[in-house]
């Protein structure tokens, strides 16, 4: 069973297309670059998936479960980084991914151990005890990226998680993702295109709301390379 | 309902770790204390007045200042619902509004909880935060009780006393409720906190309209407002229909609030 399967998936906004049947399936344990002009339905697209906005048409499930009959089953399986991290800035970093485990259904020790876990993968084990507001940007986005890993959800859907690190940082981040392949199937989205040939298998080029592109990265990196590929793909 | 627990443990956490609930409180405590000495003034002046030339000769609503639960706690209690009135509105506006503004709105719907535990949840944290509110003005039948004294041996009447703070409880848990359902439907918490106000105030002051229509509306009018429905609570009746009455508003809110919640995923 693929981890996301979309058919015909579609978004309307009043009078405006965001998404038009949308079809592509997400093999488990593959790491998905999502391309795309800004406001081609990137985010609008992920939004669904996750069961946050329903489709005006057409369905989404993940591992099998649909996300707009089963949305506690699909919740239960995914990790999402909104466009916009969801932080409490009034929260300390601990107390923050504490509420968040818990709503996770994780607890006592193994909330610890994943605490542990997720803020030494993202780099910010050393800023626990200081409050979200005070933290500089990039640690913030890094506290949003550590929230969506919490509990190694089954599926991790990440808009943008590089938006607004310096380069180190977002080289740290992109290796922290690659780390992950195999054990966890990753949807990112992203309008930078190294990002995507250094960690993705697979790339998903969307453009004006429609499937532009589906393919392996090696596969859209023929002739002119990606950029090419992408120029070509969204200048229509 | 363990995750409804962890939402209202995080609102309270945040209703204290910013300065809105001490802002609140100490509004509460320094309001209610110029009451409290004001109504006590009041209270005294009287006594000295009837020792001089008897209870006999005042006016017969006087009799009210004869004990220190009519004559102090009761005035001391209608003035705060008042302030209830006006300071409830602020602890409900953030409720949601805050949430759909710093777009943690995104993060709650997307953990896999349902949108009752939610609601739920953030209703706990506001009968924690307007109960708090409240206790604050326990400090004056304390006072009295210590300092005070009666004819009759107890200086105050405890069930007098206890049946109004039930009803302040009552009145205070039902403009947070409307409180929440409006921070539900809108990213400000401004905007919340005003409508608030004006939906509470009005609802309380229903019964002054009643008195320029005609039966059998008035009764109908008069029967919905706030204040009618609390007033023998107040005095110290127990009043079944009142209890029922708020505890159907809250309900109803509290409905409209997982509508509102749910709605995100409908549209």
């Amino acid at each position: 069973m693929p981890m996301i399967e979309v058919t015909n998936l579609t978004k309307r906004y009043r009078d405006r297309l965001a998404i038009d049947h949308l079809n592509f399936t997400v093999e488990k344990g593959e790491i998905l670059g999502f391309l795309g002009p800004n406001g081609a339905g990137k985010s609008t697209t992920m939004k669904i998936l996750t069961g946050f906005l329903p489709p005006s048409e057409g369905k989404a499930k993940i591992d099998g479960f649909d996300v707009f009959e089963q949305p506690l089953e699909v919740k239960k399986r995914i990790g999402y980084l909104p466009e916009t991290p969801p932080l409490y800035p009034e929260m300390t970093v601990r107390a923050y991914l504490r509420f968040v485990g818990r709503l996770k259904a994780l607890g006592g020790d193994n909330l610890k151990a994943e605490i542990d876990r997720v803020t030494k993968a993202t780099g910010t084990a050393t800023e626990l005890d200081r409050l979200i507001g005070a933290l500089s940007k990039g640690y913030q986005h890094r506290v949003g990226l550590a929230q969506a890993m919490l509990g190694s959800p089954a599926l991790m859907i990440l808009d943008e998680p590089t938006e607004g690190l310096d380069p180190k940082q977002r080289a740290g981040v992109l290796e922290l993702i690659k780390s992950l392949a195999g054990k966890q199937t990753i949807v990112l989205s992203t309008h930078i295109l190294a990002e995507v040939k250094a960690i993705a298998q697979k790339v998903l080029i969307i453009n004006r709301g429609k499937v532009a592109a589906y393919d392996s990265i090696d596969k859209l990196s023929e002739g002119g390379g990606l950029e090419e590929t992408f120029i070509k793909l969204t200048s229509a | 309902m363990r995750n409804a627990l962890a939402i209202a443990r995080k609102e309270l956490g945040i209703y204290f770790t910013t300065p809105l609930a001490w802002i609140i409180f100490t509004a509460m405590g320094f309001l209610s204390s110029l009451f409290f000495v004001g109504i006590l003034g009041g209270f005294k002046q009287v006594q000295e007045l009837a020792r001089q030339v008897t209870w006999a000769k005042l006016p017969p609503d006087y009799a009210l200042f004869k004990n220190l639960t009519d004559g102090v706690i009761v005035q001391l209690l209608g003035t705060v619902l008042i302030i209830t009135l006006f300071v409830a509105p602020f602890l409900s506006m953030r409720l949601f509004a805050e949430e759909r503004r710093q777009k943690t709105f995104e993060l709650l719907m997307t953990c896999p909880v349902r949108p009752i535990e939610i609601v739920l949840g953030k209703y706990l944290a506001a009968l924690g935060i307007i109960s708090a509110t409240l206790g604050i003005t326990l400090i004056y039948p304390f006072i009295l009780a210590l300092f005070g004294s009666s004819e009759s041996g107890s200086a105050l009447e405890w069930s007098t006393v206890t049946l109004g703070y039930l009803s302040m409880l009552l009145l205070g848990a039902t403009v947070m409720a409307i409180g929440m359902f409006i921070s539900s439907l809108t990213e400000s918490q401004m905007v919340a906190a005003f409508f608030t106000f004006v939906v509470a105030l009005a609802w309380f002051a229903l019964g002054m309209v009643a008195q320029q229509v005609d039966e059998p509306v008035r009764s109908v009018i008069t029967y919905l407002s706030f204040d009618s429905q609390l007033r023998n609570m107040m005095k110290g009746v127990f009043d079944p229909k009142a209890l029922v009455f708020f505890v159907t508003i809250i309900v109803l809110q509290i409905v409209l609030t997982h509508r509102a919640v749910d709605a995100q995923r409908w549209t």
